[in-house]
């Protein structure tokens, strides 16, 4: 779902053949329509797609929401800045890759949010270490509020730039732990309502 | 004020006593503070000259901040140093640390040093400059000839004229709104100056008001001044019922043309910036569209500089270290044409030693870029307890060890710099890439143990 179509061709012929692309959009209303009709298995969403009521990518997944538990959505933008970022995230996307991100790179991200798991580029790592502090959590905390101190390991590497199996080989823990981990900062900067994060989306004016 | 043009311009200190018209008046002069103060003593004593003189200045002679508000053009467009010189090799400025060529029409800032520089909009200047000026000191010549009249025994109708002073200062104070709105342009109007510009209003009124009272109560009973008093406000509210929709309507239009100029003001801008940058660069992309590498570094770096324009933080203010890391970041990738990605986490003002830190990161990531030979990640991370800076890349990896003792980079620039202030160094590299890991504690080493330590260069001189 992108509004460029030159992008979209690009896209297309930048992705692994094993990927089927089932249906492109250009505009808000579009991509809902095709969405509900093709049920595809990964959605790749511009975060600025023109249309609807100026929501862009965030109005799509709205839109979407009875969706959401079979369809995965993967954000994608030329924009890092955060509040573009962090709005699609916890509007339900899965991931967030920039546009000049390569080919294979994102045929690899399609797959991993196909799967059921995040896609957390460095600079979206850094954000989410920004809003939730970098202090490992109590046990007292509200589980939702902070993140484990695992966890903010994981985080801390990936924004190092790290893949996740260089993650997984640095923290002497398998790939799939790391997936554990970053699928629960995921759902933690979805679900979270805590005090900190609130105010720091309010700084950037994100709600 | 007919000022000589090598003169400073006559602004009011900072450096003030009172309100800084001394010090503002000497620098202006070119005479000594102290002899203007003392000047102004004298006049003060002298019939109160030297208080009249004062006032004026106070009321008349605009702060340095003031002044250079109000003379301060638009900035220069920020033009990505990459893409305005079409014939340049490698070696760029980082944007923003060479000496910015300044903005020549603020010259009000000389004597205060730290005031903030302008924002972004200019108004212009009023049609008639010194009107005010004029007008007031004609009125205080006016009531020092009266002063003077009666002390020479002239026989002066005070009785009318105060009221009549009090008129015309009251709707001199309501006028002056007028100028003030103009030169706040139209995003100096805050809630505080539009207090200050009520407040005026308010003291305006009255003296008119209490002025045409004492005016007209003087020639005839107070029962009749009543009567005139009602028979006045309800003829006023009358008119203001009849005029109030048109005058309501014509605030809208005035508000809706506002609006409209300061979205093409803003379009204007964004015109002129992308003019200024993007399509500078796409029109040097098509010269070059044969050499790639200058292509993607063109790409990159005006990337990089739009990105900046558009997501800069309006708050956040120069000098913190994130900038720094950026601008390093920045220079490396025009240089060396690889992309360096930075992502940071917190933030702190910059240190001296946190120059170092920046050094050494830029150090690593030209290592990084130049022997890497793909994408460099940098990530920064400010804590209370330090600020610590990863340099990664994907390329074969080498060993620290191994490198012959005569390379100066990594062991001096690296490893030697921070240990010299207060931090370690560590660089891990495996075939997968190499990272450097930076961390500089915020318990600051004392002065005299980084100052012995820079002697021992390449020991562990940890404090």
């Amino acid at each position: 779902m992108d509004d460029h179509a030159i992008f979209r061709s690009g896209l297309k012929a930048d992705l692994d053949p094993d990927i089927v692309v089932a249906g492109e959009a250009g505009t808000v209303e579009d991509a809902i329509a095709v969405i509900a009709a093709q049920r595809p298995d990964v959605v790749l969403l511009d975060v600025h797609l023109p249309g609807g009521r100026g929501g862009g990518g965030r109005e799509v997944l709205a839109g979407s929401a009875p969706l959401l538990a079979t369809t995965r959505f993967l954000a994608l933008s030329v924009s890092d800045a955060a509040e573009d970022v962090v709005s699609v995230i916890r509007a339900g996307a899965r991931g967030y890759v920039t546009k000049t991100i390569s080919g294979a790179e994102i045929s690899r991200a399609v797959r991993r949010v196909a799967g059921g798991d995040a896609v957390f580029s460095p600079r979206l790592a850094g954000f989410v270490l920004d809003a939730f502090g970098t202090a490992p959590a109590d046990i007292a905390d509200d589980e939702l509020d902070k993140l484990s101190a695992r966890e903010l390991e994981v985080m801390r590497l990936i924004a190092r730039g790290y893949s996740y199996k260089e993650v997984a080989k640095e923290l002497f823990i398998s790939i799939k732990t790391v997936e554990t981990h970053v699928s629960a900062v995921l759902r933690k900067l979805q679900l979270s309502s805590r005090h900190e994060l609130t105010r720091w989306a309010a700084e950037r004016r994100l709600l | 004020m007919t000022t000589a043009p090598v003169r400073p311009p006559l602004v009011r200190s900072s450096d003030r006593v009172i309100a800084g018209v001394c010090a503002g008046l000497a620098n202006h002069l070119g005479w000594p503070v102290r002899m203007v103060r003392i000047g102004m003593v004298v006049a003060a004593l002298a019939g109160g000259a030297g208080v009249a003189f004062y006032a004026w200045l106070w009321i008349m002679v605009p702060t340095a901040d003031e002044s250079a508000r109000r003379n301060a053009r638009r900035p220069a467009s920020p033009i990505a140093p990459a893409v305005s010189a079409p014939g340049f090799s490698g070696a760029l400025g980082v944007p923003g640390t060479p000496a910015d060529p300044g903005t020549p029409g603020t010259p009000g800032t000389l004597d205060a040093p730290g005031s903030p520089t302008p924002g972004s909009w200019w108004s212009k200047v009023p049609g008639m400059p010194f009107g005010k000026e004029i007008l007031l000191g004609a009125g205080l010549l006016l009531a020092a000839g009266i002063l003077i009249a009666r002390l020479l025994g002239v026989d002066v109708p005070l009785g009318t004229l105060i009221p009549v002073a009090a008129i015309l200062g009251g709707a001199a104070i309501a006028w002056m709104q007028l100028d003030e709105t103009r030169r706040a342009g139209l995003v100096d109007r805050t809630k505080a100056d539009q207090a200050g510009g009520w407040a005026r209003l308010a003291a305006g009124l009255a003296l008119v008001v209490a002025g045409v009272l004492v005016m007209v109560s003087g020639s005839g009973s107070w029962e009749q001044t009543w009567l005139a008093l009602l028979a006045s406000v309800a003829v006023l509210g009358g008119v203001a019922l009849v005029l109030l929709p048109w005058g309501l309507k014509f605030w809208r239009d005035l508000e809706t043309e506002r609006a409209g100029r300061v979205r093409a003001t803003e379009r204007a801008e964004i015109a002129a910036h992308l003019h200024d940058s993007v399509l500078q660069t796409l029109a040097l992309i098509q010269r070059r569209a044969g050499n790639e590498h200058d292509v993607i570094r063109l790409a990159r770096a005006q990337e990089r500089e739009l990105r900046g324009w558009l997501y800069r933080d309006a708050d956040k203010e120069a000098g913190q270290l994130s900038e720094s890391i950026k601008a390093a970041a920045a220079e490396v990738e025009d240089a060396l044409g690889h992309a360096v990605e930075v992502v940071s986490v917190g933030d702190c003002v910059m240190t001296q030693r946190h120059e170092a830190l920046v050094q050494a990161a830029r150090e690593a990531m030209l290592n990084a870029a130049r022997h890497g030979g793909s994408a460099v990640s940098v990530y920064l991370e400010v804590t209370d307890a330090a600020a610590e800076v990863f340099v990664k890349d994907r390329g074969p990896g080498f060993d620290p060890d191994s490198v012959p003792p005569d390379r100066l980079g990594v062991r001096e620039s690296i490893i030697g710099r921070m240990n010299r202030h207060g931090g370690t160094a560590a660089i891990i590299s495996s075939p997968g890439g190499t990272e450097v890991r930076l961390r500089l504690p915020v318990a600051a080493a004392s002065a005299g143990n980084a100052a012995a330590a820079a002697n021992n260069a390449n020991g562990e001189a940890k404090p």
